[in-house]
């Protein structure tokens, strides 16, 4: 290219749009003659090129962006490729994959997954489900809610979340412990409910670790600790047996896309089923069991499949919090961010792309289990 | 209709990616920067066959415009606005016919961004490390002898000790911009005992004595001593600190990893010591400082309370600024070690830099050569430290702002006198990976200190391939 960094811009962007005009074309003239072989009509052998023509552009981006890039990650995932070394990619076969197996670091990664999503999967749908029942009320500001409620999606994980979420969570002074340690004062049943909550969850949070690491003795002393002292509170991003539970609260947090679509599921139910239920005298907790949560099924569904696969893939907040805390990273680590760590801090580029094809792996075989599973309780009736 | 689109399409195409790649070979058989060794390789026969009439003499042809890239982290406003005001106008005026750019980004993303730049053997010429990162990208980088060393620029000479941080394999790959050692600072008005503790068994008592814990919140409202990370106490860096204080090294005579020798033990169980001296047994549970503005070692202003820390192990950049009044009351030593216990204990400051290394896939090496000298005369390596405080890698820069300051002068001082450098670690990221998730065991009391050194030396052991 020229050396002047306009003209080649210009030109890049020329080259582009006539590769993707040409690279259309040319998809479309070989759909238009697979259909003139297998004998398809003229107008249909038209259609056909139409068809193609216009859905070229993102098939030739889909190609280009996603297809090589796995076949390329899938040959690397069997060669020793490290991308600082200045060397080619080396052929080692299944070494990567057989290496995993005795990976302590991975292992370690796949428990905390595990537990993220057991625990926070069905804290996110419960939470949508319960914000969507209270925001399909015809109340006034029900907008402003829904708003509310969804921004954090928007918002995401930046800069300004992080520190606010460091600000709240923090032991001492942090807004969330300070609530607690208000209700603690004013209706001393709270306490001892704070303190039984904590326990349990320390002793939850231990036994995983001690799973992770094939060592129990952090169980063993908290167990022998007993019940903590009445000035306890959580201590969300200070402590290993808390970093699991902080996580599961930023999801939480960004429960407000599934909160949409379970509202668009309650406004799809017929009201004359709620109306029918009414003149049988039904109360307000049988309707929802009885008619809205039967009928919402496919949305659950839908939410459980997407949410599941956002959970074993799950980053972001854990590198929102912990990046900067590197000794409380192994506690909450995942899958993926043990991939981040392995290809981007190791740049072991191979080593990565195996676990990567491995992930998928699971997360295939999770969402097939998850399809063959629905049928027992998916209710598509209304549908 | 279609098809003479279609022929037309075609032909544009055709037209413009023949002069595209006009365009890209003509640089690579005219422009000054070709690597050198692609000239040795050429067979001297080839020349022979030119006729030498069939080349009328001619003037030299104008220089191909060239963009020189450079990828900076993290520098503050000023920083950038000189290099840009003066440094690189300077530079293309000098160099007709080159454009300087500068990239920002920041250390928090920066390595996902240069695994890019390296898998694609494309970026910057010029790219922004850190002190440990000449041996995890260094065979990625260029050899910077031929334009850096002494034989090439004289001034090399009056670099500082900074300058093995920027060398792989004995060979220079760039330039240091500053060094940053970690002092122990401490408050003397707010200090319960003597100062400094000269031993482990000093530190462990400094550190009962000086803590506070607020019974009512459960958390630290004074915190003894503040390291890297306040609330491990364990963070690998502080660890290799204390480390180097007692004589301890990385590797063996044979290289293999030296983390089951009784240095390791020792500085694993005073990691281990102060944590709990500070905070208590894990199962207490006590939260750390109010997370807070400024420095944790200085005071707020607004309530005229003590941001917590007593005494605090860190770089100059987590101090005060040199203009607060706290200064008065604020001491900057190095970490003594613990010569009561081992004899070869020296007191340490942990010398961190930030350099400007050349990337091997640049086209432009000899270039980029030239603006790091540009950008790193005597003048101006003082003029890009000033407008961040701190110390200049090169030794002759150090003066005026250095030496007017009692606090910077100090810190000169104590660098040249007790500075180690945290360079030449081999698979330094895997390496804190493997001390942090070990560290992090220890302050849970997951693991002894006896585990946690046997857990470092096997896996590091096994990263390095012993």
């Amino acid at each position: 290219m020229s050396q002047n960094p306009y003209i080649d811009v210009l030109i890049n962007t020329i080259l582009t749009v006539l590769f993707i005009i040409i690279a259309s074309f040319g998809l479309g003239t070989l759909a238009r003659t697979i259909a003139k072989w297998v004998g398809a009509s003229k107008r249909k052998q038209e259609n056909t090129f139409a068809g193609y023509l216009f859905a070229a552009p993102w098939i030739v981006g889909f190609l280009i962006f996603v297809v090589i890039p796995l076949g390329y990650s899938l040959y690397w995932s069997f060669t020793d490729y490290r991308v600082t070394d200045n060397a080619p990619p080396n052929w080692i076969g299944l070494s990567n994959y057989a290496q995993l197996i005795n990976d302590a670091g991975f292992r370690s990664s796949i428990v905390n997954t595990l537990f993220l999503t057991a625990v926070g999967l069905p804290l996110m749908i419960g939470l949508a489900l319960f914000l969507a029942v209270l925001l399909n009320q015809k109340t006034r500001g029900e907008h402003i809610f829904r708003m509310a409620f969804y921004l954090p999606v928007i918002l995401g994980f930046n800069t300004a979340v992080l520190l606010s979420w460091r600000l709240m969570l923090n032991t001492g002074t942090g807004i969330i412990n300070q609530l607690i340690r208000a209700f603690s004062n004013a209706f001393p049943p709270f306490s001892y409910l704070n303190r039984a909550v904590i326990f349990v969850q320390e002793i939850i949070s231990a036994l995983f670790l001690g799973i992770s690491s094939g060592k129990f003795n952090l169980l063993n002393r908290v167990w022998d600790a007993g019940l903590p002292a009445a000035n306890r509170v959580p201590m969300w991003v200070e402590s290993p047996l808390w970093t699991k539970m902080s996580v599961i609260m930023l999801m939480a947090w960004g429960c407000g896309a599934m909160m949409l679509i379970f509202l668009a599921g309650l406004n799809n139910i017929p009201r004359e089923l709620h109306d029918a239920a009414d003149v049988d005298g039904a109360n307000g907790w049988q309707h929802f069991w009885k008619i809205s949560f039967p009928l919402l099924t496919p949305y659950v569904f839908y939410n459980l499949i997407v949410g599941m696969i956002a959970c074993l893939q799950i980053f972001e907040p854990i590198y929102v919090l912990y990046r900067d805390n590197q000794p409380l990273v192994p506690s909450a680590i995942s899958m993926v961010y043990y991939l981040w760590q392995t290809s981007f801090r190791n740049f072991e580029i191979g080593y990565g792309s195996a676990i990567s094809w491995l992930i998928l792996f699971m997360i295939l075989t999770v969402t097939a289990i998850q399809f063959m599973i629905q049928k027992r309780w998916v209710n598509y009736e209304l549908y | 209709m279609r098809t003479k689109l279609l022929t037309l399409l075609l032909l544009v195409s055709v037209l413009v990616t023949g002069c595209a790649t006009a365009t890209t070979q003509a640089p690579a058989t005219e422009a000054p920067v070709v690597p050198t060794e692609v000239v040795a390789t050429e067979e001297p026969v080839v020349l022979t066959e030119v006729p030498p009439t069939e080349v009328p003499p001619t003037e030299p042809p104008p220089a191909e415009p060239v963009t020189l890239k450079i990828y900076l982290l993290d520098y503050t406003p000023d920083t950038i606005t000189w290099l840009k005001e003066e440094i690189n106008p300077a530079f293309e005026a000098a160099h007709p016919g080159t454009t300087v750019e500068i990239t920002e980004g920041s250390w928090s993303g920066w390595d996902t961004t240069f695994a890019g730049f390296f898998a694609a053997g494309e970026g910057p010429d010029i790219i922004n490390l850190g002190s440990e990162m000449n041996t995890l990208y260094g065979p990625s980088l260029a050899d910077m002898d031929p334009y850096l060393a002494e034989a090439a620029w004289p001034d090399i000479v009056n670099f500082g000790p900074a300058l093995e941080n920027a060398k792989y394999e004995g060979k220079l790959r760039g330039l240091p911009i500053f060094t940053a050692p970690r002092y122990v600072f401490c408050r003397s008005d707010l200090a319960v005992g003597t100062l400094p503790p000269m031993s482990f068994a000093d530190w462990v008592t400094f550190a009962k004595e000086n803590t506070i814990i607020d019974p009512d919140t459960n958390s630290l409202t004074q915190q003894a001593l503040v390291p890297v990370d306040a609330l491990s106490m364990a963070d690998w860096q502080w660890w290799l600190l204390v480390y180097y204080s007692i004589g301890g090294t990385l590797y063996k005579a044979d290289g293999t990893p030296n983390f089951d020798s009784p240095e390791a033990l020792a500085t694993t169980q005073f990691m281990l010591d102060m944590r709990q001296a500070t905070y208590g047994p894990a199962t207490d549970a006590v939260g750390g400082l109010p997370t807070g503005q400024g420095s944790v070692i200085d005071v707020n202003d607004e309530t005229n309370a003590n941001n917590g820390a007593v005494c605090l192990a860190h770089s100059g950049w987590a101090a005060p600024a040199f203009d607060r009044p706290v200064w008065e009351n604020i001491s900057i030593e190095p970490f003594y070690g613990d010569s009561e216990n081992f004899p070869n204990s020296k007191p340490v400051v942990l010398a961190f830099n930030d350099w400007l290394a050349v990337a091997d896939y640049s086209p432009n090496k000899e270039l980029a050569a030239e603006w790091l000298k540009v950008a790193f005369t005597k003048e101006a390596n003082h003029k890009w430290n000033e407008t961040m405080s701190l110390i200049p890698s090169r030794n002759d820069a150090q003066y005026g702002y250095v030496t007017d300051s009692p606090q910077l002068k100090l810190e000169a001082e104590l660098a040249s006198q007790y500075g180690v450098g945290f360079a030449g670690i081999a698979e330094a990221a895997k390496l804190s990976t493997i001390m942090q998730e070990a560290l992090g065991k220890l302050i849970t009391e997951e693991l002894t200190p006896e585990d946690v050194i046997t857990q470092i030396q096997e896996q590091y052991s096994a990263a390095l391939g012993k």
